[in-house]
């Protein structure tokens, strides 16, 4: 029967065929370690988003004067309305952890260089869409936070040139953030996910165009490449096992701490919390914004900051593969940068007085100029290990990794 | 790769750490062990419907919400009288009149536990922090410039029997507004001790799988 | 180690095939109970579960008066009725839908149905002794019994109990 049914689908759809070439033929390489989990952990999580989000929408209200009481409403009275809830604000952090910790990884290991630039920057595109659509839903509870957090997100816009406020006004449709930018933010809110979801489709066909990379940086041989299935979604699949109990001792234990207690206070447009922070996904790049004594100039540090990221490719010059794991001033810079994004995120949760400020203008000028040396670096350390000696094993995985491509290139050109 | 980790952790946890410790003006909040106790629930929903509710109020508390702390219907229906289960719990608030008096509307009080930071350890020790000052002023340590007298005397008892007995209500009402502001607290704990128990059986089952399907490449 | 990885391989594939089903079982387990919360979000919340009773008080309404209460989004014509009104009743069986006016009343003097015609669902008039629906021009006595129309029941009686003095609760209490 089922046969029956398969061959029947199969004759108008490649389905069987699809299954076969992307899921258990997919060749993965073989050496993946942990760290390539989390592509799938963040799939994953976005569907937690998408699906909690709209059990949610279907009790909330979408109005400065219902919007809070609904939110307490979900909490108290529908039926595990607090399950849904803190399942979608605990997945919210969830979903930058796991993206965060898939970049960096992408960075450590080299990911980003040729052929995938074209995965990392719809990477680059799903991460500001994220973060649009986390800033969107974090005004929709209409708390003191949310209030203020969209009020100084949207006047950033103001610092764009002779059209500045005009488009701050279009942005909220009022002159304070109001009813208008409620139910816009929570149409939009609702819209993201569902972009997210295209771009990830997108994500994914350029993933099974240039294949996975690997620890090594090479492409490897066919013999060193095994099936996505099984072995693959097995290791996936405990990888989610060990997230979800992360993620359910935060979400039934500790819902509330990534909440701000300012929050559970209703917006209130006459009175600006004692110090605004905004989540802690955002607080390294607030750190940078607030770091430029300049309005526009600390507006154009913070875009830059995060759209830095796209050029990695061109940026990275050296031939080594494995990224970090054979480069050791790449490795001193990544480690550099991690350290450096971690203080940022610390200066930036705390209210901006004396060494706090210093401390924060001393690493964003670290953070760009980590970026800036990088061609430099990038280049006499390549000269400098070869010069050196690389251990044998690279000098060989580098050749054959430049045979691979010159055979590649012949056959491409003989097609 | 695994230092970056725990960066990252440490990241988390002084990003969140703000949640806990010491007050904003660097005043440390009382070490408490909270009774969550039915009993203790009730003393302190007592004590705030008979002396905070004069003035602040208590939005989302229904009169049927409080059978979940255990409250008997006929108690309730003697609290209620003819208002029906479902109507909030009455506030002697009269908003001009205590604006007039006191400069502001008093803050509501059902989510208080969560809206300040260190939650009902902030509560107990802001109505524990009254003192007399020099010139007799009796002043707020935590909330230096509060609007609310205090409204438990504790900062005027001498005795200390009595005082112990003040602490003691007050203790109550921080349990109690806990309850108020996350009312299925309970409920979510014993969820997620199942919710845990399940994951990592299942968790180390799939370790298992993973474990023999890459055997079979060796 | 290679050598005892041969060894344990002949029994393997079978091992592997119950643990992998058993751990498939656990996890749609997981699944299943993990969509609960999702389907029960959708069923009446607390507050309006809340609102599946209503209390009356039948203070004040004068004899041969009708008040009109919502319960669970419907009219409830709640008829304070004369002795005579009452006594009228017991007398007669009403019309196509026979029936006692004992069977109808907990007291005498009280009243207590849904009101919406037995047709389609039009809210009657209180009209002489009795209802009217404008809709389809059924008439119903003063123990909601049809008389003539197209209707055809008599209206519904919602359950009810007289608590205390004076109020009644209509609808059942959550179990």
């Amino acid at each position: 029967m089922a046969n029956k049914i398969m061959a029947w689908i199969d004759e108008r759809f490649p389905l069987t065929n699809i299954v076969k070439h992307e899921i258990t033929d997919y060749p993965t390489p073989r050496n993946l370690s942990y760290w390539w989990n989390f592509g799938f952990l963040a799939g994953f999580v976005l569907v937690i988003q998408l699906i909690s989000g709209i059990f949610l929408a279907m009790h909330y209200k979408a109005d400065t004067s219902l919007a809070f009481d609904s939110v307490e409403h979900i909490m108290r009275e529908v039926n595990y309305g607090w399950l849904i809830r803190y399942m979608h604000s605990t997945g919210a952090s969830a979903f930058f952890a796991v993206i965060f910790i898939h970049m960096a990884r992408t960075l450590y290991y080299g990911s980003y260089r040729a052929p995938r630039e074209l995965m990392w920057w719809t990477g680059q595109i799903l991460l500001i869409m994220l973060m649009a659509t986390a800033f969107f839903g974090y005004l929709l509870p209409w708390g003191q936070m949310s209030y203020w957090g969209a009020q100084v997100i949207t006047s950033l816009f103001g610092t764009v040139p002779f059209l500045g406020d005009e488009i701050v006004v279009w942005l909220r449709g009022d002159f304070a953030v109001g009813d208008a930018t409620l139910t816009r933010f929570f149409a939009l809110h609702y819209l993201f996910p569902f972009l997210i979801f295209g771009m990830v489709a997108i994500h994914l066909v350029a993933l099974h165009m240039v294949k996975s990379s690997n620890p090594s940086g090479i492409d490897l041989q066919a013999k060193d490449n095994i099936p996505l299935h099984p072995y693959f979604t097995a290791k996936d699949f405990y990888g989610l096992g060990v997230f979800l109990i992360v993620f359910s001792l935060i979400l039934f234990f500790r819902p509330n701490l990534f909440i701000e207690p300012d929050n559970y206070i209703p917006a209130n447009p006459m009175q600006t919390p004692a110090h605004i922070v905004p989540e802690w996904y955002f607080l390294p790049f607030y750190a940078i914004l607030r770091a430029i004594p300049d309005l526009v100039g600390g507006v154009i540090a913070m875009a830059l900051s995060i759209l830095l990221f796209a050029v990695m490719p061109y940026l990275d010059r050296s031939k080594i593969p494995g990224g970090a794991r054979y480069r050791p001033f790449y490795r001193i810079m990544f480690i550099v940068f991690a350290i450096d994004v971690v203080i940022l995120g610390y200066v930036g949760a705390k209210p901006p007085t004396g060494f706090l400020i210093t401390l924060g203008q001393i690493c964003t000028f670290f953070y760009f100029a980590l970026f800036m040396l990088l061609p430099f670096v990038s280049k006499r350390e390549e000269k400098w290990l070869r010069a050196k000696g690389l251990p044998a094993e690279v000098e060989a995985l580098i050749a054959s990794d430049e045979r691979q491509r010159e055979i590649q290139r012949k056959e491409a050109l003989r097609k | 790769m695994k230092q970056l980790l725990s960066l990252f952790i440490i990241y988390l946890f002084l990003a969140s750490s703000s949640s806990f410790a010491a007050s904003d003006n660097g005043h440390p909040l009382a070490d408490i062990k909270l009774d969550r106790s039915q009993a203790a629930l009730q003393r302190g929903a007592n004590a705030v419907i008979n002396s905070c509710m004069l003035c602040h109020q208590l939005k989302y508390i229904k009169y049927r919400n409080l059978l979940d702390i255990g409250f008997d219907q006929a108690t309730v229906d003697a609290m209620r009288k003819d208002n029906p289960m479902s109507s909030l719990l009455p506030t002697g608030l009269d908003k001009k009149l205590v604006e007039d008096m006191f400069g502001i509307v008093p803050p509501d009080l059902a989510l208080m536990a969560k809206a300040r930071k260190g939650g009902p350890a902030y509560i107990y020790t802001l109505l524990t922090s009254y003192h007399e000052q020099a010139d007799g002023r009796i002043e707020n340590l935590l909330f230096p410039g509060i609007a609310m007298p205090d409204p438990t005397a504790h900062s005027v008892t001498e005795d200390a029997a009595a005082k112990k007995e003040i602490e003691a209500k007050i203790l109550d009402i921080a349990s109690f507004l806990e309850w108020t502001a996350d009312p299925h607290a309970q409920e979510r704990k014993t969820m997620g001790i199942y919710v845990i128990i399940y994951l990592v059986i299942l968790t180390i089952m799939l370790y298992i799988v993973k474990k023999r399907v890459w055997a079979r490449l060796d | 180690m290679s050598q005892d990885k041969d060894k344990a391989q002949p029994q393997d594939p079978e091992r592997r095939e119950f643990l992998t089903t058993a751990t498939g079982v656990v996890a749609g387990a997981g699944i299943v109970a993990t969509s609960w919360p999702f389907i029960a979000s959708m069923n009446p919340s607390s507050e309006v579960l809340s609102k599946a009773t209503t209390e009356v008080s039948l203070t004040g309404l004068q004899p041969g008066a009708v008040k009109t209460v919502e319960w669970q989004g419907k009219p409830v014509f709640i008829l304070h009725r004369t002795d005579e009104q009452a006594t009228d009743m017991d007398k007669t069986e009403g019309g196509k839908d026979p029936q006692k006016d004992t069977s109808r009343v907990k007291d005498p003097n009280w009243l207590v149905v849904v009101g919406l015609c037995t047709h389609l669902g039009c809210v009657p008039q209180r009209k002489d002794q009795g209802w009217f629906c404008p809709c389809h021009g059924s008439v119903y006595d003063n123990s909601g019994r049809i008389l003539k129309g197209p209707a055809p029941r008599n209206l519904d009686l919602p359950p009810y109990e007289f608590i205390g003095e004076n109020k009644i609760l209509i609808g059942k209490a959550k179990a």
